[in-house]
This record gives C-alpha cells, sequence and structure tokens, in this order.
C-alpha cells in the first residue's frame, strides 16, 4: 500500500537532489534543471496532500506551478542562449560584475 | 533739577557720538572744542545739582524700565544724593580739564577725533556709574569705564606693548567684575531687589554671614578697578595710554570707582566689621606697597601710577575703619592733585619726545618754569603739607586710623607718608632740577602751549585750597554718611599732625638733599632690596609664567590633545567603526551565484530552524 | 490672516519652488525680496501677537493621520515667537551680504528650504510635524556646506548630517515610547506637543525619556562632548552656512530642551540639573580654552559658540523665571551676535582667503570701519552692558545662581575666558603694526556689507538699553511655564527646585 509518506518520502528525496544540484552545479543551465526538480518535488508533495485531504486546492496550486515552471524555462532558456552566445560560457563562477 | 541732572548725564554722551562721527576723518578741531564745551555744560549742571544737595535734598529719577523677568525689575534709575554731587563735581571738573588740555596735547595725533569720542565715552560711562541707583546700573558704569578704559589704553593701538596692556588691564578688570556680578546676585536672591534704598533698608535683618559673603564679593569687584593687591599689575601698564587718558581714568576717576563702592555700600559695610577691617588693612598695605615700588622706578609716568595705587590704599583704609567722608574727601583732593601731576608729566614727555625714563631728564626747570611750578604744587599736595590739599584728607586718614585705635595701620600709613614725600620730590628733582642730562640724548624741550598751562590753572587753584572746604563738605556729606566723633585729646590731635608733618618734611628734605647732590651710587642698584623693588616684586613675571603661560599650554594641551585626539577621535572611531564593519561584510555583497545560493541556503536552514522551535502550533 | 503661521513656513517653500524658474540674473533681487516678504510678516506676527497672553496664540489645527493623533499643529508663544523672527531676519540680512558667485541660485533656493525648515521647527507643535521639519533643516545645510564649503567640505558636511541625524533618532525614539505612554494613560493616540505637556508620568520613566530627548537636543546644541562635529562644520561651511547655522540652528536645541523636556519631565529635569550642568560647565570653561588656542579666526568664533551655548543651558536648568526668560533672550542675542561675528570673519576671508590671525595685524589701521564694528561685536560677545548679550548673559547666571552658588562662580568665569580669547583674537588681527604687504590695500566694508552689519549692531545696541519689547513677552510664557512646571511636579524636591517667581515685584 502506498500512503502519504511514501509520496512525501519522494518528494523530499527529489527536493534533496534538487537541492544538491542547485548547489554542486557551476553550469546555469544545470542549474535551471536542478530548479524545475525543486519545484516538482514540491508539486508531488502538493498533489499528494491534496489528494489526501481531498481538497483541490492543492492540486490547483501545482498547476499553477507547472505553468509558472513552464515559463520560467522559456525566459531561463531564452536568457541562457542569449548570455551563451555573448560569453561562451555558462559557467555561473564568471557571471560577476559586483565586486563587493 | 531733573533737567540738570539729565544735562550732567547725557552731555557727554552726546560729545561722543558727535566726535566718533568724525573717527575715521582727519583731525577736526571742531570735535575736541565741542566735547569740550558739552563736558562744561556737564560740569555746569553738576555744580548747580552740588549745591542743591548741599543743604539735604536729594534728586532721584527714573529714565525706563531696562530689565524685567521673573522678580527682577531693573530701572534706570538715577539718584543724586550729595555722594554722588561730589562724585560728580570730580568727574566733571577734572574731564573737562583734561579735554581742554587734550587739545592741545593730541594736537599732532591723526587719530584726534577718536580719542575724544573715547574720552567723553568715558566720562559718560563714569557718570552712569556714580549716578545710579541701583547696583546693576552702577554694573553698567562700571563695565563701560572699563570698556573706555580699553580703548584708550590701546588708543596707539600699532604698539605692541600699548594693545597688550589694554588687554591685560580688560581681563583684570574682568576677573574682579566676576566677583562683584556673583555679589549683586547674593544682593538679588537675599534682598529681592538691587535698588540701594530698598537693600541698604533690609540690613538690620539680615544674617551676619551673608552680610559678609556679600560685602566680601563687593569688595572684590572693588579690588579690580580700583587695582588693589592681588590685582594691581594692570595700573602701571595702563600708562602705555596718552597721559590725559592716565590722569581722567587713571588717576582721578576710574580707579576710585571701588573706593566709591565701598563709600555707597557703607551701610553693608559698617555692619561687617570683619570685612571692614580687611578693606582697611589691604589698603594699608597698598599704600605701602606701591610706595615702595615709588621709589625705585625710573619711569615718569609709573612712579605716579604707583603713587595713585598707594592713595587709593590710604582711601581703602579710611573706608574700613569707617571714616567714609573722610575717604571721599581725600578721593576728591586726590583727584585734583594727581591729575595735575599727571598733565604736568604730559607736559614733561611732550616736551622730551614721550621719553619717559626721569634719569634722561633733569635741569628742565629753565625751560619749562610753568609745568615746574604746577607740578611741585601738585607733589607738595601729595606730600600732604599744610596748607594745601592733601594735608587735610591725608591727616583725617591717620587720624581716623589711630582714634579707632588701629595702630599698625596708622604706622604703617605715617612710614608710606614719608616715602610718599621722598619719591615725589625725587621726581622733582631728578626732572626739573640739576645736571641737564637731557643735552646728553640730544633732546630740545620746549614749554607747552599757553592754553594748556592756563586748562591746568583751576586743577592747581583747587589742589592748593580745596582742604579749607573741609567743614563745608563735612555738613553737605552728614546728611548722609555717618561722621563719626573722635575721642582724642587735643594733645594727641597735635601730636599726631606735628609727627606727620616731620616725616613728610624729612622726606622731602631727604629727597631734595640727595638728589641735589647727584643721587645714590650705582652699589645702591645692585643690592637685592633695589631689585627687588624695581621689578616690581617679580609680581608680573609671576603672573606671566605661572598664570599666562600655563594658561596658553593648556589651552593648546586641550585643543590638540583633547579635543582632537580623545572627544573627536572617539566620534570618528564610532564612525570608523561602522565603517569598516561595512567593509568586513561586503564580502557577503560580492555578486557570485554560487555564494549566494549558499547563503540563501544558510539563511532557509535558520528560518526553518526557527520554525521549527519558535512555532506557536506544536 | 488666520494662517499666518502657515504662510510663513510654506511662504519661502514656494518661493524657492518658483526660484527654479526665474534668471540667473534677477534670482538675486527674487531671493531677496522674498527674505524681505517673509520678514514682514513675521513682524506682523509679531505686531498682532499678544504680549499679556502667556499661551500659544494663531494655532492652526488639521488632521493628518486621524488615528494616529497625529495633527498638522501650528502656534507659537513668548517663547518660539521672537526666534521665529529671528531667523526670518538673520535669513534676510544674511541674503544682503551674501558674497557666493558659484551656482548662486541653488544656494539662494536652498535658504530658502532652510528658512521653511527652521521657521516649520519653532512653529510646530505636533512632535511628528517637528520632527519632521527638525530633520528636513539638515538637507539645505548639507548642500550649502558640501557644495560650497572649504578644502574638508564632504567630510564635514556628512559629520554634521550623521551626527546630528543619529541624535535626532534617539529623540525619536523617545517620541514614539512617549506616544505609546500617553496612549496607555488616556486610550487615545496623540503626539500633541501640548497634550503631551499634560501627562504626569512615573519618574523612573521620565528619566529615561528625558535622557532619550536631551541625547537628541544636547547634539544639536551641541552639549560637550558631543560637539566636535561643530567646529567642522563652521570652519568648512560658507559664510551664510555658518551664520544660519551659528545663529537659528543650534537655537533649535536649546528651544526643544525648553519645549520639550522641560514641561515634559520636571522632576526629571530636576534630578538630572546636577549632571546637566556639570557638562555646562565643562562646556563653557572648556571650550573657551579652546578657543584660545585656535589660530584661525572662524574657529576662535565656532567655539565660543559652544561656550556661550553652554550658559544658555545653564540659564534653562535654573528652573526659574529670571534664568529661562535670560536663556532665550540669550539665544536670541547670541543668534545675532555671532551671527555678526561669522560674518565679519567672512568679509576678511573674502578678500584674502585666509582665516588665519597670523596673516592680519594691524587691520583697524586699513579697515577702520571694519574694525569698529568687529570691535562692537566683540565686545557684544563677550557680555558688554548695554550690549543684547548682556542682558541674556546676567539673567541666565543670576537665574543659576539660586541652584548653585560654586557652580555659577565657575560659569561665571566665561565672562573672564570670554574676554580672553576674544581679545586676544582682537589684538591678533586689529592691533599691531600692518606687516604683511597684501593687507595694505584692503579695501574697507562694501555698501552691501556696511548695511547688513550695522543693522546687526543696531539690533545689538537697540535690545541692550531697550530690552523690554522681547523680554515682557518672553517673560509672560515663561512665567506660565514656570509655575505650570511647579505645579506638575510630583517629587518634592522639584517643587522645591522649581521656582515660580518668588519675589514680588518691587520699584514699581
Amino acid at each position: 500500500m502506498i500512503t502519504l509518506s511514501h509520496y512525501l518520502i519522494l518528494s523530499a528525496i527529489l527536493f534533496g537532489i534538487g537541492l544538491v544540484g542547485v548547489y554542486r552545479r557551476k553550469n546555469l543551465l544545470l542549474l535551471l534543471f536542478s530548479t524545475e526538480i525543486l519545484l516538482n518535488a514540491v508539486n508531488i508533495g502538493f498533489a499528494a496532500i491534496s489528494k489526501f485531504y481531498g481538497d483541490l486546492t492543492g492540486q490547483m496550486f501545482a498547476f499553477f506551478i507547472v505553468a509558472v515552471a513552464a515559463s520560467e524555462v522559456a525566459v531561463g532558456l531564452g536568457l541562457m542562449i542569449v548570455w551563451y552566445k555573448r560569453r561562451g560560457t555558462l559557467d555561473i563562477d564568471t557571471m560577476q560584475s559586483m565586486h563587493g | 533739577m531733573e533737567t540738570y541732572l539729565y544735562t550732567a548725564l547725557f552731555a557727554p554722551l552726546v560729545g561722543s557720538l558727535f566726535a566718533a562721527l568724525f573717527a575715521d576723518k582727519p583731525k577736526n578741531l571742531v570735535t575736541g572744542i565741542a566735547t569740550s564745551t558739552l563736558l562744561l555744560v556737564s560740569w555746569i549742571s553738576s555744580v548747580v545739582l552740588l549745591l542743591h544737595v548741599a543743604h539735604g535734598e536729594e534728586v532721584h529719577v527714573k529714565l525706563m524700565d531696562w530689565i524685567h523677568a521673573g522678580g527682577l525689575v531693573i530701572p534706570f534709575g538715577f539718584v543724586v544724593d550729595q555722594v554722588t554731587a561730589t562724585m560728580m563735581f570730580v568727574v566733571t571738573t577734572v574731564s573737562t580739564v583734561v579735554h581742554v588740555y587734550s587739545i592741545g596735547y593730541m594736537d599732532h595725533d591723526k587719530s584726534f577725533n577718536r580719542f575724544f569720542a573715547w574720552l567723553s565715552a568715558f566720562v559718560f560711562s563714569m557718570m552712569v556709574l556714580v549716578m545710579s541707583d541701583n547696583f546693576a546700573g552702577l554694573f553698567i558704569g562700571w563695565e563701560g569705564v572699563g570698556l573706555c578704559s580699553w580703548a584708550l589704553i590701546g588708543f596707539w593701538y600699532h604698539k605692541e606693548s600699548a594693545s597688550w596692556a589694554a588687554n591685560e588691564a580688560f581681563i583684570m578688570n574682568r576677573i574682579a567684575d566676576l566677583g562683584m556680578l556673583i555679589g549683586i546676585f547674593l544682593v538679588y536672591w537675599n534682598f529681592g531687589s538691587l535698588q540701594y534704598d530698598v537693600v541698604f533698608e533690609q540690613v538690620a535683618d539680615k544674617e551676619h554671614g551673608l552680610l559678609m559673603m556679600v560685602t566680601a564679593f563687593l569688595f572684590i569687584g572693588a579690588m579690580g578697578k580700583s587695582a588693589q593687591f592681588p590685582l594691581h599689575t594692570w595700573l602701571a601698564d595702563a600708562m602705555e595710554g596718552p597721559t590725559p587718558v592716565s590722569a581722567l581714568i587713571h588717576a582721578a576717576t576710574m580707579v576710585t570707582a571701588g573706593v566709591y563702592l565701598v563709600i555707597r555700600a557703607n551701610p553693608l559695610y559698617s555692619a561687617v566689621p570683619e570685612v571692614s577691617l580687611f578693606v582697611a588693612s589691604l589698603g594699608a598695605f597698598v599704600a605701602m606697597f606701591a610706595a615702595s615700588m615709588a621709589l625705585v622706578n625710573r619711569d615718569l609716568k609709573r612712579i605716579i601710577a604707583y603713587s595713585t595705587l598707594s592713595q587709593l590704599g590710604y582711601m581703602f583704609v579710611a573706608a574700613g575703619v569707617g571714616a567714609y567722608w573722610v575717604a571721599l574727601f581725600h578721593l576728591m583732593t586726590h583727584a585734583f592733585f594727581k591729575a595735575l601731576l599727571f598733565l604736568g608729566a604730559g607736559n614733561v614727555m611732550h616736551a622730551m619726545d614721550d621719553e619717559l625714563d626721569i634719569f634722561k631728564m633733569g635741569g628742565l626747570a629753565k625751560k619749562m618754569q610753568w609745568t615746574m611750578v604746577l607740578m611741585t604744587i601738585a607733589s607738595v599736595a601729595l606730600a600732604g603739607i599744610y596748607p594745601l590739599a592733601g594735608f587735610f584728607s591725608k591727616d583725617k586718614i591717620l587720624e581716623a586710623a589711630f582714634a579707632s585705635d588701629h595702630y599698625i595701620l596708622w604706622t604703617v600709613l605715617w612710614i608710606t607718608a614719608g616715602l610718599t614725600a621722598f619719591y615725589s620730590f625725587r621726581l622733582v628733582m631728578l626732572v626739573f632740577f640739576g645736571e641737564e642730562r637731557y643735552k646728553i640724548f640730544g633732546f630740545h624741550p620746549h614749554e607747552a602751549y599757553r592754553f594748556m598751562l592756563w586748562a591746568l590753572a583751576p586743577l592747581a587753584v583747587l589742589a592748593v585750597i580745596a582742604g579749607f572746604f573741609e567743614h563745608n563738605f563735612v555738613h553737605m556729606i552728614e546728611h548722609i554718611l555717618p561722621i563719626e566723633e573722635h575721642h582724642i585729646s587735643a594733645l594727641t590731635f597735635w601730636t599726631l599732625i606735628v609727627v606727620t608733618q616731620a616725616i613728610a618734611l624729612g622726606g622731602i628734605g631727604f629727597a631734595v638733599y640727595k638728589y641735589s647732590k647727584g643721587g645714590f651710587s650705582k652699589k645702591w642698584e645692585e643690592t637685592f632690596v633695589y631689585q627687588l623693588l624695581f621689578n616690581q616684586y617679580y609680581i608680573p613675571k609671576i603672573y606671566d609664567e605661572y598664570i599666562c603661560k600655563p594658561y596658553g599650554e593648556l589651552s593648546k594641551i586641550f585643543w590638540k590633545d583633547l579635543d582632537l585626539k580623545v572627544v573627536d577621535a572617539t566620534v570618528d572611531f564610532i564612525a570608523t567603526t561602522i565603517y569598516k564593519s561595512g567593509m568586513v561584510s561586503r564580502v557577503v555583497q560580492s555578486g557570485n551565484l554560487s555564494n549566494m545560493l549558499r547563503w540563501m541556503g544558510v539563511g532557509l536552514l535558520i528560518l526553518l530552524l526557527a520554525a521549527i522551535f519558535y512555532s506557536p502550533v506544536r | 490672516m488666520d494662517h499666518i503661521l502657515s504662510v510663513l513656513v510654506f511662504f519661502p517653500a514656494i518661493a524657492g519652488l518658483l526660484g527654479f524658474v526665474v534668471s540667473k540674473e534677477s534670482i538675486r533681487a527674487y531671493g531677496l525680496s522674498v527674505a524681505a516678504i517673509e520678514f514682514l510678516l513675521s513682524l506682523w506676527l509679531w505686531l498682532s501677537f499678544d504680549g499679556s497672553y502667556p499661551g500659544f496664540q494663531f494655532v492652526e489645527v488639521l488632521p493628518l493621520i486621524p488615528s494616529f493623533g497625529i495633527n498638522y499643529y501650528l502656534g507659537v508663544d513668548g517663547i518660539s515667537l521672537f526666534i521665529v523672527v529671528l531667523s526670518t531676519f538673520i535669513t534676510l540680512i544674511g541674503l544682503i551680504a551674501l558674497n557666493v558667485e558659484k551656482d548662486l541660485k541653488n544656494m539662494i533656493i536652498s535658504l530658502l528650504f532652510l528658512e521653511m525648515t527652521m521657521v516649520g521647527v519653532f512653529v510646530a507643535l505636533d512632535a511628528i510635524v517637528f520632527y519632521v521639519f527638525w530633520e528636513l533643516s539638515l538637507v539645505p545645510m548639507l548642500y550649502i556646506i558640501g557644495a560650497w564649503g572649504g578644502n574638508l567640505r564632504i567630510y564635514a558636511a556628512i559629520k554634521f548630517f550623521l551626527y546630528t541625524f543619529a541624535g535626532s533618532l534617539i529623540m525619536l525614539v523617545g517620541m514614539l515610547v512617549m506616544a505609546y505612554l500617553y496612549y496607555q494613560a488616556t486610550g487615545v493616540w496623540s503626539f500633541s506637543i501640548t497634550e503631551w505637556h499634560r501627562l504626569i508620568l512615573p519618574e523612573n520613566y521620565q528619566i529615561w525619556l528625558f535622557v532619550a530627548f536631551f541625547i537628541g537636543l544636547a547634539i544639536k546644541v551641541p552639549m560637550f562632548p558631543f560637539h566636535t562635529w561643530l567646529p567642522y562644520a563652521h570652519g568648512q561651511a560658507p559664510t551664510i552656512g555658518s551664520v544660519i547655522l551659528a545663529a537659528v540652528l543650534l537655537k533649535m536645541g536649546t528651544y526643544g530642551l525648553v519645549r520639550l523636556p522641560l514641561p515634559m519631565f520636571p522632576d526629571a529635569s530636576v534630578y538630572m540639573i546636577y549632571p546637566v550642568a556639570i557638562l555646562s560647565l565643562i562646556m563653557i570653561i572648556y571650550t573657551a580654552m579652546v578657543a584660545y588656542a585656535q589660530e584661525d579666526m572662524k574657529q576662535v568664533i565656532a567655539y565660543s559658540s559652544i561656550s556661550h551655548m553652554g550658559v544658555i543651558v545653564l540659564g534653562t536648568f535654573a528652573m526659574n523665571p529670571e534664568g529661562i526668560a535670560g536663556s532665550v533672550f540669550f539665544m536670541l542675542s547670541h543668534g545675532i551676535v555671532s551671527g555678526a561675528l561669522f560674518m565679519l570673519v567672512g568679509v576678511i576671508y573674502d578678500r584674502r582667503h585666509t582665516k588665519l590671525m597670523s596673516e592680519f595685524g594691524g587691520l583697524a589701521h586699513v579697515m577702520p570701519r571694519y574694525g569698529t564694528i568687529m570691535g562692537i561685536m566683540v565686545m557684544a560677545s563677550v557680555g558688554l552692558p548695554l550690549t543684547m548679550s548682556f542682558v541674556g548673559e546676567f539673567l541666565s547666571l543670576a537665574g543659576f545662581y539660586q541652584v548653585s552658588h560654586t557652580m555659577t562662580i565657575l560659569a561665571g568665569t566665561s565672562i573672564i575666558l570670554g574676554a580672553v580669547y576674544m581679545l586676544s583674537l582682537y589684538k591678533k588681527s586689529f592691533f599691531g603694526e600692518v606687516t604683511k604687504e597684501e593687507n595694505k590695500n584692503l579695501k574697507d566694508l562694501n555698501g552691501k556689507e556696511s548695511m547688513a552689519l550695522w543693522t546687526l549692531v543696531l539690533v545689538t545696541v537697540w535690545l541692550g538699553v531697550y530690552p523690554k519689547p522681547v523680554l515682557e513677552p518672553i517673560n509672560t510664557s515663561v512665567e506660565s511655564l514656570v509655575s505650570f512646571m511647579h505645579k506638575k511636579a510630583i517629587t518634592k524636591e522639584a517643587k522645591e527646585v522649581i521656582k515660580p517667581k518668588v519675589i514680588e515685584r518691587e520699584a514699581e
């Protein structure tokens, strides 16, 4: 029997993977992928809890996040292509114009 | 009578303002004549007032309110009673003479107009000082004469010594004025008013300690203005001013303001014998102390200045032993003969191209016969020889000291009388008689203008005859000042006179004998006593070394080391600490994405932990 | 003219805004006429002011944030009236003598804005309005020092701004706490200063609030040890900046003391008399000595300002009508006299581009009229009778004498030390021979300068001889303030120390 806990554990594992990706990856593209994993981890959580409580708000929110993520990817990828064309790299350590 | 009062008071002010209009213009004889005329008007009004009050009346007017705050009400009120009228007579007489004399004396000075503006302003301030009916008004005049004295001592401001002396005089006087101000505060908070009549009425109900404080603080003020020890050094240095100024301000009028204050406040002082005794003792001390410095000084004007100091001491003795009217009387006669002496000295200075060293003069009698006569009259009067004015007043002081059983004071004054006679005639001998030393130094002395000599005539006459008005004076003054009856026998009385006359004549005789033979030997000048006296007991040096210099140094330390390096540095330290903490933490804002992500993670963690530990719902 | 105060506050600001479209050539005339109208308006205010009524007059109330009790609330009494007149007067005089070529337009507009904030502070009766004007006044001054100042101008301007700003933030906290306490006590929010006056707080609250207010005000005064911004600000500011800073901006601090902590916290004020008096004494004597050590004329006057402000604070804490009326009067006279002195230093700075006393000597000979006015003002500064300063200094010290005998003697040394540094300044620069070649052909005062300075001399002497028209309304308000404080005080000591008129009038 797959219970709510299983879904939440899956969500947490995915979130962890995403978080590690965000931290460890130096490539902006992969950073973006990791963000997507984070968002989807949250989505799973939302959907599972929604089902558990029988409240549709959670699933609605999940859809909302999917939409946001899609537009984010669209804009993000566009920006990244422009960036790559200009600089020839997507390494985030090179993206530093402030010198604190 | 009010009209006369206001005329007497404001005529000098009008003259001063008129002359001030021309202050930066070239010499204009009109300023001199106008101010002198206005002073004559003031003198006439004063004489009318004097005659009016002589029979016991007094004129009291209130011009307007000056300060009114809380319970403190100070009007511009003026009172002319017998004491005031005497002072007014002295002030206007001497200043009229000095004004006329100055027209000649300042003849070649390019700041002729400015001189008269200040001189008349001084007379106005002095009139305010003596005529005011309350302590605050007195203080206006008190500071006003200080200001004019500052401006006139520093009249030749291009000379370093003159401007230095001017500042010294002002600051010394200010030290004393603080005492006076405190005295005034005490009077206000304890008597509820600053009006003389209101205050003096209540003297009997007040505690002794309070009265002591009041009189002591007021006397500190008097000590500054009358240059009593230890605030005396400015008077000798004030001789940097033009000689008419020395005659008017630093001999006849301003310096006697302290004596006037004590006389005016006699109900207070007679209630506190301790302070009065102190006043008398200090007076006697200063009389001898100053006379001793006059013995060896070589500077024509400084000798006379020390003699003024010494005579002021006499006046304080009289006031201190309760013979207020004698103090006032001596104040008056002294004003006449001392002004005469100074103005005569002015003639000599003019003749000698402003040379002051009496050892460079000698034998001037031939060239300056009239000046010699005038100065000799003044010196005889100063020495207190019968029948000149000085005899009557000085003898009364000695008598009063003796009769009130202050034998030590009497002895000191008696010796001082001898010293006075000696140094006066030392001066006369060295300047007018003996070898004509001035020829060695290439001077070409000449007598002063005729009108200047004539201007001195009234003073000379007064110096001779003023003493004979003693009974009229007593008759007038008894309306306001206590006249004590001495209980001394006729024998003692005559003995005292003879003894005093003897020492005075002895002093004169010794001076004439010694200096007609060429004076003291060189050896005397090397002795310690001579050096001590010649350097004024090293007091100016001590002041300079132990007060002025440390003050300057301390100020520098306060500024450079304390203000800049401690107080300001602390403020800057706080500012730089904040600034530096910013510099340290700015690395956070490096702009590096991975760094930022890390900070984000840390922040997230902290928030999560906070949410767990501080969650209101468990 | 019901809204005369609003007109007084906002007229210069609106005129300042319009100034942006005035052409460069006519900006000077424009600025002068605005300042003159403003001054005439303030004179009108004085004339229509009822000197025998002690409370606030020409009151205007307009709700701003009703739910928090914040109102646009203005009014004047005898204490603030003359400081308002002083502000408009000094601005006018400053503009007459203004001698700036660079960016004249910006300068005049800044001055007009500054005028708004100054008048605003003195007529505001709502703490928030007061605070807003208080802070706004920093901005034009910051700009004036920063744009027209000397070499260190940026440092000086920032120091001035941050220092006073930090202080007033502490005061703001105090105000918020006060409003909260008021809310707790009455259930209504109010920032009205007159309402706050009526609130009686327990003594420990009073002390903390007093300290908060006092720090904010003390930095502005500036009291030792918070004074170090002032010499820099004066040293670097252009002449007009120094004149207004010394004449009016410093008065905000002392005015604030009379208006805020004293009637609000009478017990705490009495409790704090000795600490405050000791600070004032240090301020009087220490800065007078520092002034003596200075080499720069302007710094001497800057430090002398601090020293005199010490006497003002002392008079304020005398807690009797004599002292407080005296200190309010001294604020005015110090405004006039120190304003004139800074202007006088500006005159010589314009000619020689230096302020070092060692560069001068014998100026009295070259510039006699300048020397005369300087002499008069030096004498006024040392507090000679028949000048304005004497009345103020005399009353302040006389008032404080009732509090402490010894301390008054110590404070009285200001009349000695004042003479020491002022006369040595005068001697070093005006007496002696003319030694420097550059000084031999200096021009005496020109028309503008003479006009401005003689006006100040006239006021100094007029109010020294006949202070009644000014002193009387001040006295009326102060007497009612003191008796109010006496009534309000809760501790026994405070009742004893605060003395409403103890001595009945005599010699009437």
